[in-house]
């Protein structure tokens, strides 16, 4: 991973159009802006993860093993 | 009572008033809105829930205690008022909420459970929705131990 040290007011660039600027730090945490093309999709990583776990478990009552699996979960 | 088409279990019945209601979908199936629980006993306390819009779609759930009785319940003020419960303190499993874990089985992995991302259900309206943690205490991949007895 690239690690940089900015302060407020400081931006760095992801390629050619995709902009993002420390806005403010506290203790609160660091809050920061984007500027993006607007088919960028920007979320959040809490959000990315539970979208793709959600689409694994929606796979997993359809697998043919269903009930094997389910057999681990009991001792 | 109302019937349900559903895919891995044929026709069944359920209570209108057992109906989790969804308002904003949940990530990746925004406009999934209404789940049906069902409960089986050979499998207890595994839950299924099963889209009403969907008959292909449905989720398998534990019961928080069940992966991890101390759980630390932290939903975000924004998802309380949507539930419609009080914005300023975190409400009381069992009786205010319902709070399950959606789990995900994977060929040749043992299954998990995302506790970062809890179903909370109020359990007076049955408004329910994944709640985010913003936290890090709590993966979105944790290894769900053996529950329950073998049915035989």
């Amino acid at each position: 991973m690239l690690v940089l040290r900015r302060r407020a007011g400081e931006s760095v660039f992801i390629g050619d159009d995709i902009e993002i600027e420390i806005l403010a730090v506290s203790s609160q945490g660091a809050k920061i802006g984007i500027r993006a093309p607007r088919e960028t999709v920007i979320l959040r990583k809490e959000l990315k993860l539970t979208e793709q776990q959600n689409e694994a478990a929606a796979q997993s009552v359809s697998k043919k093993d269903f009930e094997q699996a389910l057999e681990k979960l009991r001792t | 009572m109302a019937q349900i088409e559903t895919e891995y279990f044929g026709t069944m019945s359920y209570r209108e008033d057992s109906v989790f209601e969804f308002p904003a979908g949940l990530p990746a199936f925004l406009n999934e809105k209404r789940f049906v629980p069902i409960e089986s006993p050979q499998h207890s306390p595994l839950l299924f829930l099963q889209s009403m819009t969907r008959r292909g779609l449905c989720f398998l759930a534990l019961p928080i205690q069940v992966v991890d009785p101390d759980y630390r319940l932290s939903v975000a003020s924004e998802d309380l008022v949507s539930l419609e419960l009080a914005p300023d303190r975190q409400p009381q499993l069992a009786t205010e909420v319902a709070v399950l874990v959606l789990l995900s089985l994977r060929d040749g992995v043992p299954p998990t459970a995302n506790l970062m991302a809890p179903i909370v259900v109020n359990l007076q309206t049955r408004r329910a929705l994944q709640a985010i943690r913003q936290d890090a205490l709590y993966s979105h991949q944790h290894p769900v131990p053996p529950v329950g007895e073998s049915a035989c």
